[in-house]
C-alpha cells in the first residue's frame, strides 16, 4: 500500500512550535511531527499523553507483592530457618524487596516501552526525511485520496506561509510496516 | 511572548544542529587513529596478564592470593568495591544531574554511563573470583534444588550484593542503551556507509524521532531515572553492610552506609574528571567540554571532599567518645600510627586535602592540574578501602590471630586485567559509539526560550 503525506520542513524549533498552532487552527489535521529532539511544546499541542508511569507503578506494586510473596513462602513456608534468632518473617526483607521492586519495575517498563513505542531492533522503516534526526523538523499531513486540488493547495499555502523552508510531498510503501 | 535568557552558555562556539551532528559522529567515521591502537594492545595485554591471573586462581585456589584465614579479604574485595565505585559516577551524572535538572551534564553524561557499565563488570567479577570454586558461583542464586529446597539467607548482606549489583549493571546498561537509541537513528540517516547504515539502524530500534516517540522516550527516561536513583544509594549503602553488620572494630559503626555512598559518588566524578580532560585534550572536544562544565565537577567534588573529611574525623571522634578499647586502637595504633599509616594518611592527603585547592578559581581554570588532582582522588579513594578492609581484619580482638597482608602477583594480575578491561571498553565506546548524547546537546542548545 502507497501512502503520501504533504511534509512542511522547517529550521528551527520555535518556528515549528508556532507553525502547528497555526495550521491547527486553520482547521488542518497534522498527523505527525518529526524532530531531532523532544519539544514539549509540540506535545502539549499535538495533545498527546502518556500513561506509562501509571504502568510504572503498577509493575512496582506487581514488584513488591511478587518479592514479599517470594520472601514469605521460602523462609516461613518452605524451609523455616532461624538466622541469628531473627523471626522467619524478617525485616530486613526490606532490601531485597526494594532493590527487586526497582529490577522489576524497570525490566518491565522497558518491555512496556518497546512494545507501545513499537521499537524492535532491526526493525524496517520507512524514513518521511533523514533530515529530520539531524537538523530538520516536519510537520506530516496525511494526504488522503478524497481531497480536492483545492483542499492540498490550501495544505501546501498554509505551510508556506507559517514558515517551512519546504513543502515536499512524500510518497511511502507502508505495506510492511 | 518574550524571550529570556534562562541559562549560560553550555556549548560554545555557536553551533547548529547539523554542526553538532557532524561534531560527534566524526570520530566515528574517520580512520581508527594510531593511537587508538596503541592504547587497544597495551590494554590487551593488560587483560592477557588479567587472564593468566584468573586462570591460576580458578585451577589452583584462592592459596595463590595473599589472604590468610585472619585477613581473609585483601585486593579482591579492595578492588571490587573501588571498581563500584567508580561504577556510581554514570547514574549519579545522568540521574542525579538529570532530575535536578542540570544542563550541563549533557555532554558527560554518555561517557559516564559507559564508564559505569564496564566498571561494574570489571567489580562484578571479583566477588565471583573470591568464592574461591567460581564453577559453584550459581550457588548464590535462589534456585529451587534438592537439599530441601534450602534457601539462601535472605537476610545476608552478601545476597544483598549479588540482587543490588545485577540490578545495577541491568539498569545502567539499560538507562545508557535507551539514551543511544535516537543517535543510531541519527548516525543510520546521516552516514554514506552503507554497512554503518545497516548496523546503526539495527541497533536504532527503528527509531524516527515522532512526537509521540519523542514523549514516550522523555517518560521513560525519566522514569527509568526515578526508579534508578534510589538504587545509586541502595547498591553502595549495601556494600557498606558487607562491612557494617560484622562485629569487627573499625567496621561496625552506622556512619558506614552513608559514608560509603559519599565515598562513591566522590570516586566516581574523580574517574569521570580524569577520563573527559583526556576526551577533550584528544578528540578537541573543547567546544562541549568547557572550561565551566570542570568547574561545576571540581565544585562539587570540593563539596564532597569536605563530606569524606568528615566522615573520617567523626569516624576517629567515635572511636575515642564510645570508649571502645578496640576501636581506639584500631584507629590510632593501626591506622592513624602503626604498620598502615602510610596507607591512611595518603587517603587523607588526596581524599580530604589535596581537593581543597579547588577552592582556588584560578587551579580550577587549569585544566592540567585538574587533571593531575582527579588522579590524585583515584589514588586516594583506592588506599580509602585498603584502609578499610586491611587495617580491621589484620588486628582484632586477640592478638593470637593478628596477621600481615600483601597481596600476591595472581591479585596484582587480576587487578591488572581489570583496569585493561576498563580501559579496552572504554576505547571501544569512543571509537564505535556517539560519546555524547547528540540529541541532548541539541536540546540545550538555545539559550532562551519561549
Amino acid at each position: 500500500m502507497m501512502k503520501t503525506n504533504i511534509v512542511g520542513v522547517y529550521e528551527d524549533e520555535d518556528d515549528l512550535v508556532d507553525a502547528i498552532h497555526q495550521i491547527q487552527d486553520k482547521g488542518i489535521k497534522v498527523s505527525d511531527v518529526f524532530s531531532p529532539i523532544p519539544i514539549h511544546a509540540v506535545f502539549e499541542a499535538l495533545k498527546l499523553k502518556t500513561r506509562l508511569p501509571i504502568a510504572t507503578f503498577i509493575y512496582g506494586v506487581i514488584g513488591v507483592i511478587t518479592m514479599f510473596g517470594f520472601l514469605y513462602w521460602t523462609s516461613v513456608i518452605s524451609y523455616p530457618l532461624r538466622f541469628g534468632g531473627k523471626p522467619l518473617n524478617s525485616l530486613s526483607f526490606i532490601i531485597i524487596i526494594f532493590v527487586m521492586t526497582i529490577f522489576i519495575a524497570t525490566l518491565l517498563t522497558l518491555i512496556t516501552f518497546f512494545i507501545r513505542a513499537k521499537l524492535a531492533p532491526g526493525k524496517k522503516i520507512n524514513v518521511i526525511d533523514p533530515r529530520s534526526t539531524d537538523d530538520k523538523f516536519l510537520i506530516v499531513i496525511d494526504k488522503e485520496n478524497h481531497m480536492t486540488t483545492n483542499e492540498i493547495d490550501a495544505i501546501k499555502t498554509a505551510l508556506k506561509e507559517s514558515g517551512a523552508a519546504e513543502v515536499n510531498e512524500v510518497t511511502q510503501d507502508v505495506t510492511d510496516l | 511572548m518574550y524571550k529570556k535568557q534562562v541559562r549560560g552558555v553550555l556549548v560554545e562556539g555557536n553551533k547548529t544542529y547539523g554542526q553538532i551532528t557532524r561534531d560527534i559522529t566524526t570520530t566515528l567515521y574517520a580512520k581508527t587513529p594510531l593511537w587508538w591502537y596503541i592504547a587497544s594492545s597495551i590494554s590487551s595485554i593488560a587483560i592477557i596478564v588479567g587472564i593468566w591471573a584468573v586462570y591460576t586462581t580458578i585451577s589452583v585456589g584462592i592459596g595463590t592470593w595473599g589472604v590468610n584465614n585472619n585477613v581473609a579479604w585483601g585486593w579482591g574485595i579492595i578492588n571490587f568495591v573501588w571498581w563500584i565505585g567508580i561504577g556510581h559516577a554514570g547514574t549519579a551524572f545522568s540521574i542525579f544531574l538529570l532530575i535536578l535538572r542540570q544542563k550541563w551534564r549533557t555532554s558527560i553524561n554518555r561517557a559516564a554511563e559507559a564508564m559505569t557499565v564496564v566498571a561494574v563488570i570489571c567489580a562484578g567479577m571479583f566477588p565471583m573470583l573470591h568464592m574461591g570454586r567460581i564453577w559453584d558461583a550459581f550457588f548464590i542464586l535462589p534456585y529451587w534444588n534438592t537439599r530441601g529446597p534450602l534457601w539462601v539467607n535472605f537476610n545476608s548482606p552478601l545476597f544483598w550484593d549479588v540482587v543490588a549489583i545485577s540490578t545495577y549493571l541491568m539498569a545502567s546498561a539499560v538507562f545508557w542503551y535507551i539514551g543511544m537509541i535516537p543517535d543510531f537513528a541519527t548516525i543510520r540517516d546521516n552516514t554514506t556507509s552503507v554497512v554503518k547504515k545497516r548496523i546503526y539502524g539495527f541497533f536504532s530500534f527503528g527509531w524516527i524521532g515522532s512526537a509521540r516517540g519523542w514523549l514516550r522516550f522523555e517518560a521513560v527516561s525519566l522514569l527509568l531515572g526515578g526508579l534508578t536513583a534510589p538504587l545509586v544509594v541502595a547498591v553502595h549503602s549495601i556494600v557498606s553492610m558487607d562491612f557494617a553488620t560484622s562485629i569487627m572494630p573499625g567496621w561496625h559503626t552506622t556512619i558506614f552506609p552513608p559514608y560509603f555512598v559519599v565515598g562513591a559518588i566522590f570516586s566516581g566524578f574523580g574517574m569521570v574528571l580524569t577520563l573527559m580532560i583526556i576526551v577533550r585534550k584528544v578528540f578537541k572536544f573543547q567546544d562541549y567540554l568547557t572550561q565551566s562544565h570542570f568547574d561545576a565537577i571540581a565544585r562539587i567534588l570540593t563539596f564532597i571532599s569536605l563530606i569524606m573529611a568528615t566522615a573520617y574525623t567523626t569516624e576517629l571522634f567515635m572511636a575515642w567518645y564510645s570508649g571502645a578499647e578496640y576501636e581506639m586502637f584500631t584507629f590510632m595504633r593501626n591506622r592513624v600510627t602503626g604498620e598502615y599509616t602510610m596507607a591512611f594518611w595518603t587517603m587523607i592527603t588526596c581524599n580530604a586535602i589535596i581537593p581543597q585547592l579547588f577552592w582556588f578559581k584560578r587551579i580550577r581554570k587549569n585544566i592540567t592540574i585538574v587533571f593531575i588532582i582527579s588522579i590524585f582522588i583515584n589514588i586516594g579513594m583506592w588506599f580509602e578501602r585498603y584502609v578499610i578492609v586491611v587495617t580491621s581484619l589484620s588486628k582484632d580482638f586477640l592478638p593470637s590471630s593478628w596477621a600481615t597482608y600483601s597481596p600476591t602477583s595472581v591479585e596484582v594480575g587480576i587487578f591488572i586485567g581489570t583496569l585493561g578491561i576498563f580501559t579496552l571498553g572504554i576505547l571501544m565506546f569512543f571509537r564505535y559509539l556517539p560519546m555524547m548524547a547528540i540529541s541532548e546537546i541539541k536540546g540545550i542548545l538555545k539559550k532562551t526560550s519561549k
